[in-house]
């Protein structure tokens, strides 16, 4: 066997080579590692939103609460019979209505997009107990005050403590608070008074949906087969982690695949860096590789060195890549969900699948990038190669 | 151990510049009783360049005693490197048969020849070609990688050949910090540290200025004497081939 500290002088002595193919490789397992984090992060912002013994109640046949209406008179009814299931908590439900409004973007000339505000009630923060206040305080029920979620304040024009903006023509509310929620998607959302919001998009008497806190995850199914089985209530029940992971589904998938792809495209341009660089090594290690022959080493051992060489680039790259794509989780990106057409603020979520995956990516395009290269390694002959 | 190992190189080492090769090796036979080791028989090797195919070895003859240090000499093209090549389990004849060490070389697989050369073949070359980025010890420990041997023996191994050709305090060093004749002398170390049955080298002092090509020269005869090694030495040297105790001339495929 060649000596591992043959190969690993050759890659420190040729640093530029070593350094320029590495860095090829470390950006596709960055972008890999990027992309993966991304569909990730979206999907955690998402899910976290869920509670396990939540349930959401919707119109039959919608996807999301945008396209959901539930009639006023039906709420009590729903909340009756999660009662009857078991839901002592208080309070034991809430209906909500969601619109959207188009707001500028800060920082960009004339950007809009779509801001997803909830109409909610009063005891919203006794509902979602995970939910705080951070700054300002919560605002007066009844009124055209509004609390922003602490991911997307700031980031469009208006929603910062203190100001103002319209979520309907002459309609302006005012920001008087910020609040968190651990990092979900209400996050991402305004929360308005519910009669407020009622008013403004002419939805009275209706909410879009009706979140219920059942006493135990397990009470579940029970509570769906009891408000489906009155077909003339037309509702559906979904438990809100499986209704958050089919609202992140598309624009998670969307993402990973896509970066996928760029990741593999990249690739390609990566291998082949290192498949240069390999040759390179070999074509003017030639009659090092002949005198390696002729003391009898075998093609074999040559092959390996040679591969062995180039997968330790990769990795090398590979590392490289993946701990500078862990800066990532600092970041935060806003993007519109394809599941609610509204923006949603996350972040870059990092796991250790990703990061093996990832580094498995780099060692994969060291082999294939290296192994034409170890092949030419290996059948050189001594007498050709001393020869030169 | 190792000061068994140091206290029996030692003087060899010191005092390389005084080996005296004794007149009986001179350009004589060698001595009756030892045993053929190289013995090739109608050996010939054509290579095909384009179209045309070129006979390099013409049905060559060759018969060498274990122990004898011959020089092959002979003008450029006339198939000296091709024959110790081929002696070295390089490269196999066309046709004839070449028995190295009790191997018949010819038969031989790829891999058999490897096995073959890392066991009983020690190579010198006028380029040196030591490995640039390992240190001289490295280098020297190279071929015993093929061995069983242990890292601890490997290393004791180096060291003790390093010893002999005199580089004892310069085995950190990397090859471009040595000098052409230390360099060699590193190649040589790598050369014996196996070793090897045979000690083939090809015009071992062609890049060396005449000091350091007859400190080279004065090594192998010690080798040769001390150690007992058979050495094949491809020169165009004149002084050179004077130090072996016998000399072949080659013109145009055959050994006049």
């Amino acid at each position: 066997m060649i000596p591992v500290r043959y190969n690993y002088r050759n890659l420190v002595v040729r640093k530029t080579t070593t350094i320029a193919a590495a860095f090829g490789l470390a950006l596709v397992v960055f972008v890999f590692a990027a992309a993966q984090m991304l569909g990730n992060g979206i999907k955690k912002t998402l899910g976290r939103s869920a509670a396990p013994e939540n349930a959401i109640v919707m119109r039959r046949g919608s996807s999301s609460e945008m396209e959901s209406g539930i009639e006023e008179s039906q709420v009590n009814l729903i909340l009756a019979q999660a009662a009857q299931i078991g839901a002592s908590k208080k309070p034991p439900g809430v209906g909500e209505v969601l619109v959207v409004v188009l707001l500028e973007k800060v920082g960009t000339v004339g950007g809009v997009s779509n801001v997803t505000v909830r109409g909610v009630p009063e005891d919203v923060f006794a509902f979602r107990s995970s939910a705080k206040i951070t700054e300002g305080r919560a605002a007066a029920p009844g009124t055209d005050e509004v609390v922003v979620g602490a991911g997307i304040r700031g980031r469009f024009k208006g929603l910062e403590l203190g100001q103002s903006f319209e979520i309907k023509k002459n309609r302006p509310v005012k920001v008087v608070g910020v609040f968190a929620d651990g990092g979900s998607s209400f996050e991402s959302e305004v929360w308005c008074d519910l009669h407020t919001a009622r008013t403004a998009f002419g939805r009275e008497g209706y909410v879009s949906s009706v979140r219920v806190r059942l006493d135990a995850a397990g009470k579940f199914d029970a509570f769906k087969a009891l408000i489906e089985q009155d077909r003339q209530l037309g509702l559906n029940v979904q438990r809100e982690a499986d209704y958050y992971a089919k609202q992140s589904e598309m624009t998670a998938d969307f993402l990973t695949i896509m970066g996928t792809m760029i990741a593999v495209l990249f690739s390609i341009g990566a291998m082949i860096g290192a498949t240069i660089t390999m040759n390179a090594q070999v074509a003017n290690r030639q009659r090092e590789i002949g005198t390696l022959r002729a003391l009898g080493f075998s093609r074999s051992s040559i092959l390996t060195s040679f591969l062995l060489e180039s997968t330790a680039l990769a990795f090398l790259g590979g590392g490289v890549g993946a701990i500078a794509s862990l800066g990532l989780q600092f970041v935060k990106i806003t993007m519109l969900n394809a599941g609610t057409w509204s923006e949603i603020v996350f972040s870059f979520e990092p796991t250790p699948a990703i990061l093996m995956r990832s580094v498995f990516l780099a060692g994969f395009m060291g082999v294939v990038g290296g192994f034409l290269p170890a092949i030419r390694a290996a059948r050189v002959s001594p007498i050709e190669a001393m020869r030169a | 151990m190792s000061t068994e190992t140091e206290n029996e190189h030692e003087p060899l080492a010191s005092d390389t510049q005084q080996v005296v090769v004794p007149e009986q090796y001179r350009k004589s036979a060698v001595p009756p009783a030892m045993k053929t080791i190289i013995e090739l028989k109608g050996v010939t090797k054509t290579f095909v360049r384009g179209k045309e195919p070129l006979t390099v070895l013409d049905g060559l003859t060759l018969d060498v005693h274990e122990g004898a240090f011959e020089a092959l000499m002979g003008p450029s093209g006339s198939g000296k490197s091709t024959l110790l090549n081929l002696i070295a389990g390089l490269d196999r004849p066309t046709s004839g048969s070449a028995k190295v060490a009790g191997n018949d070389l010819s038969t031989m697989s790829d891999g058999d020849l490897a096995r073959f050369r890392s066991r009983h073949i020690g190579f010198i070359f006028q380029a040196y070609n030591l490995m640039p980025v390992l240190t001289a010890l490295e280098n020297v420990e190279l071929p015993l990688l093929l061995t069983k041997l242990g890292s601890a023996d490997r290393k004791k191994r180096a060291q003790t050949a390093l010893r002999v050709v005199g580089l004892e305090d310069r085995m950190g060093h990397y090859p471009r910090q040595l000098s052409g004749g230390q360099e060699q002398r590193v190649a040589i170390a790598r050369a014996i540290v196996n070793d090897p049955t045979i000690i083939v080298a090809d015009e071992p002092t062609g890049d060396l200025d005449r000091k350091a090509a007859d400190d080279i020269l004065t090594l192998l005869t010690k080798l040769n004497q001390e150690f007992k090694k058979t050495i094949l030495m491809v020169t165009h040297d004149p002084a050179a081939a004077d130090r072996a105790t016998a000399t072949r001339h080659l013109n145009k495929g055959k050994l006049e």
